[in-house]
């Protein structure tokens, strides 16, 4: 590989710390959306709206695929001085 | 603020020798696949309670069931009744304007058992002071987060009858 990714490394030191605390943050965040699901889902059930219970499953199965996405942007590890 | 030296001597750093270089990175991608774990579980979670609530709905109550003669509650009184076949408990509430109304008398918020308050209009849960109203089962005040489900009161021939409410109840 060439020198272009190593400079922008030593460039931009705290890339990867960056990169996963926002990764961090989303995943809080979509958590946080999926226990107010969960939450609804809960109440709207027990009131005989089942119908509501079945989206918010939806919604919460969607999120759990978008957290699954976001773990292909998660860093490996800042590479050894010597692997370039 | 103790130096790296002197926090390296103390015993707890002995018992659990733990770097900070070693929880830099790596500890924070395992918190990340942790969070999508929990994250699959709380869609799990939600699937049962769609599950349970489209395949096992809750029964609902099927013709008309005779309580009590309605001399037998006085106006203010209430009398508890469950249905043959179901053990959820419900309550028959004579109001002061002279109508009845039936509730289930499990409080919506942790199904704690309600009661009237004569002369108030108000059915009570003593457990986190939860109101509901007598009239409609309105929540009027506290934690419960519905309005307490209602049956049907039908008044024939002095006796107090009871059915499902027709109306789709609704938060």
């Amino acid at each position: 590989m060439g020198t272009f990714r190593t400079n922008q490394n030593n460039a931009n030191i705290h890339k990867l710390n960056t990169l996963i605390s926002t990764v961090i943050v989303i995943f809080l965040l979509n958590l946080s959306l999926q226990i107010w699901l969960l939450y609804t889902a809960l109440n709207y059930a027990l009131e005989d709206n089942a119908q509501i219970a079945t989206i918010a499953f939806i919604g919460s199965l969607v999120i759990f695929i978008i957290c699954l996405g976001f773990l292909y942007y998660l860093p490996t590890g800042k590479p050894a001085e010597n692997d370039h | 603020m103790a130096s790296k030296e002197e926090n390296n001597k103390k015993k707890w750093k002995q018992d659990f020798p733990y770097h900070k270089q070693n929880s830099d990175l790596v500890n924070r991608r395992e918190f990340a696949k942790m969070l999508t774990f929990v994250s699959g579980g709380l869609t799990f979670g939600t699937g049962l309670v769609a599950a349970k609530a489209n395949l096992f709905p809750k029964k609902k109550v099927v013709g008309e069931h005779l309580i009590c003669a309605k001399s037998e509650v006085p106006i203010g009184g209430t009398r508890s009744f469950t249905l043959k076949d179901s053990d959820i408990p419900y309550i028959l509430v004579h109001l002061e304007n002279g109508t009845f109304r039936a509730y289930e008398q499990k409080c919506t918020h942790l199904s704690c058992s309600v009661y009237y308050e004569p002369g108030t209009g108000h059915i009570i849960c003593p457990c986190h002071k939860g109101v509901f109203d007598a009239n409609d089962g309105a929540v009027l005040a506290g934690p419960p987060p519905r309005k307490l489900p209602k049956l049907s009161v039908i008044e024939r021939d002095g006796s107090i009858y009871i059915a499902a409410e027709e109306e789709k109840s609704t938060i």
